[in-house]
């Protein structure tokens, strides 16, 4: 059986994906939403994540930048229980505790483009599902790039 | 419900560990300083411990007639959290730097530490985030770093040379330096000189073009680039289709850091295979500068000269390794080479004329060098879907793991690696980014073994062969204790007798060596260190031990001080 993009999320319910102690014992990992995060006039690009009650997931679970730098993250607990989230930054990873019901911020710096996973890194939560990803579109300055002609791409 | 509770704002994963924050202030390290370095043997200032590559230390506190008695005086582990590229295929690979009693030490995974390298207590750390989905050939590795003007410089996996202020770890300037969308990826050690640092590109095996960079140290400002594969029209060119588009996706990469020599202001670079790697149908010529040594004038990022290893590669042979400078007895300015080919160059450093070739392995079925350079081509993958087996395999008769020359005995010992593999062509379209074998490849799973051979230069004679089941996947380092240390893929770190090759000591480390040793002492006792940690390109060099125990631990033994 195959899904197409648009019924994905029904085929994944019907699966037991899409939850907690459902067909597997968590949620798998990149089942969740997608969202897009702003740049502002500042050049930070800022979004917000949450945990919802009893999901154990972020959501959304991946946030796509335009490009590599500067992130402000607010991330939101609205679960009954603790977590937490340990993040990519460049530098050294960055840590946030997440007591219930609680709100806080994250500054991070990543490279673009390339693709980053963070989790909750507490008892097993990042295998339940609290694995998210923060994604960095773009291009690599012009500097970087190779003297050749434009490539064919996958 | 009620407002939320503040939780305040991340913190540095850092800053809840027993990690100090910062390290002593050393003496500056400059060009002078690194000329010199062996004559400050208490330092390992630069990747090879000096330019020349030798990877020889005059310490001889530890020797032969006590190195029995050699303990673990410290343990410094790595570790990981999180998820992050190549979970299955990091490897501890670099060689630590050692500068007036402060420890410099890569990675992998973007992590760099200063390290008390009497206690292992760890100073500062800095860790480079690392795109989850960067194209890695090989494994998530890092080979080491540079030292010098105040900074730490690191070549990150996602292509950025960041230099680190040397005292605290804090990010001076970041340079992207390569394009992680056409593949491309960093792994070597850079190399300062003069006022510059010098690193190569990494990603052979996704059709990059290869190249050598130079950059101002202070800021990051690139002075040049010296492409590896010639545009048409460039000298070289000639070498490849004429109306074809091979030249752009040519490989040659730069992956292992160059050996350097300072009266003729030259670095000589190995470059990576060609690619596709074992489809030359698509690459017709001798595809310079590719499976070569690169003479390249350190002021302009010319090529002077070069030497090519393997024309026409098809067995993935790269000659990224070292070129190791000595000089013969009447003074002749040499170069000496172990080729993944299984053939041993001795070149003239000053105009790339060849000395002598020998093999240095028992089994090589791809070809044959006449010992006056000529190549004939034997087995090679020229059919479509035909299976060919050929000596040695992809990995080499040795590969990047390094060599070691010590000028009292006039021996190089030279970590060799017998392994044959079965390659089918397959050819397929260049894709960015997509990996461009031209090739599905099997590596043999046994009728494997290694040796450490102690070769003299000067004649080609092997003087002695210390055996071991595996093959050899880790550099060695020669010391005026009249030793060679070197580590296993079983995970042995042993010391065997410069002269004779009996082993004296070895301590088991828990895990396989794939990196290279440093020597230095602080107040006067000598250490020996050598980061564990198997991985990396497992499947290329040694498939047998796929299941081996991983790690990422960095050992430090010492004499006991009582």
């Amino acid at each position: 059986m195959t899904a197409t993009a648009d019924d994905r999320a029904d085929v994944l319910h019907k699966a037991g994906l899409d939850g907690q102690n459902r067909t597997a014992l968590g949620r798998m990992l990149g089942t969740g939403d997608v969202g897009y995060a702003e740049e502002g006039d500042d050049g930070v690009m800022r979004a917000t994540v949450t945990i919802p009650e009893d999901q154990l997931i972020f959501s959304p679970s991946i946030i796509v930048f335009p490009h590599g730098g500067d992130i402000e993250l607010t991330i939101i607990n609205d679960d009954k229980n603790t977590h937490c989230a340990l993040l990519p930054h460049n530098g050294d990873p960055k840590i946030i505790w997440l007591v219930n019901h609680s709100k806080g911020t994250a500054r991070l710096n990543l490279d673009g483009p390339g693709a980053y996973w963070y989790g909750s890194t507490t008892g097993n939560d990042e295998g339940r599902g609290l694995t998210a990803a923060l994604v960095m579109g773009g291009e690599v300055p012009d500097s970087a790039k190779l003297d050749r002609p434009p490539q064919p791409r996958p | 419900m009620t407002d939320y509770v503040d939780a305040g704002e991340a913190v540095a994963h850092r800053t809840l560990s027993n990690v100090k924050g910062e390290a002593p202030a050393t003496r500056n390290v400059d060009y002078d300083r690194i000329k010199g370095a062996k004559s400050e043997p208490e330092n390992w200032l630069t990747y090879y411990g000096s330019y020349d590559g030798q990877r020889y230390s005059p310490l001889d506190q530890i020797n032969k007639s006590n190195v029995r008695k050699l303990s673990p005086a410290w343990v410094f582990q790595a570790g990981s959290t999180g998820m992050h590229s190549g979970a299955s295929t990091y490897s501890f690979e670099a060689s630590p730097l050692v500068v007036d009693g402060v420890m410099y030490v890569s990675g992998p995974d973007g992590k760099v530490w200063a390290i008390d390298p009497t206690t292992g207590d760890e100073l500062w750390r800095y860790k480079h985030a690392s795109p989850f989905d960067t194209s890695l050939c090989c494994g998530n590795v890092n080979r080491g770093v540079a030292v010098g003007h105040g900074k730490v410089y690191m070549y990150t996996l996602n292509a950025h040379l960041i230099a680190l202020d040397a005292t605290t770890g804090e990010k001076v300037w970041d340079t992207t330096n390569g394009d992680v969308r056409a593949g491309e990826s960093g792994s070597a050690a850079p190399l300062i000189v003069k006022d510059m640092v010098v690193v190569g590109s990494a990603g052979g095996e996704f059709g990059v073009r290869g190249h050598l960079d130079a950059f101002d140290a202070q800021t990051g400002e690139r002075r040049w680039r010296c492409y590896t594969v010639p545009k048409p029209g460039e000298p070289g060119s000639e070498t490849w289709p004429e109306d074809g588009e091979a030249w752009q996706r040519g490989g040659a990469n730069c992956w292992i850091t160059p050996t350097y020599d300072p009266e003729l202001e030259l670095l000589f670079q190995g470059t990576g295979n060609p690619a596709p790697d074992f489809d030359g149908g698509v690459r017709e010529g001798d595809n310079l500068y590719t499976d070569s040594v690169v003479a390249i004038d350190v002021n302009s990022g010319e090529i002077r000269w070069h030497y090519q290893f393997t024309p026409h590669d098809l067995w993935d042979y790269d000659s990224t390794m070292e070129n190791l400078l000595f000089d013969a007895p009447d003074g002749r300015k040499l170069l000496a080479h172990a080729d993944k080919n299984g053939y041993f160059f001795v070149i003239d450093r000053t105009n790339g004329e060849l000395v002598r070739v020998f093999p240095f392995v028992d089994r090589i079925t791809w070809g044959e060098i006449t010992p006056d350079g000529k190549v004939t081509p034997k087995i090679y993958p020229d059919e479509e879907g035909v299976p060919v087996h050929f000596w040695p395999g992809p990995a080499g008769g040795k590969e990047w793991t390094h060599m070691s020359y010590n000028p009292q005995t006039g021996l190089i010992y030279i970590p060799v690696q017998e392994v044959g593999a079965t390659a089918t062509r397959r050819r397929r379209e260049f894709k960015e980014s997509i990996p461009y074998w031209g090739a599905g490849v099997a590596v043999d799973l046994d009728d494997h073994y290694g040796f450490v051979s102690a070769v003299d230069p000067t004649t080609g004679e092997e003087k002695w062969r210390w055996n071991h089941e595996y093959p050899m996947c880790a550099s060695n380092i020669t010391t005026a204790g009249g030793l060679v240390f070197q580590g296993t893929p079983s995970g042995e770190f042993v010391a065997l007798d410069a002269e004779t090759g009996e082993k004296l000591w070895q301590f088991q480390c828990g895990s396989g060596h794939h990196s290279s040793p440093t020597v230095y002492s602080v107040d006067g006792r000598q250490y020996v260190a050598v980061p564990t940690g198997w991985g990396g390109w497992v499947e290329g060099f040694l498939p047998g031990l796929l299941g081996a125990a991983a790690g990422d631990a960095l050992f430090c033994f010492a004499l006991p001080e009582d």
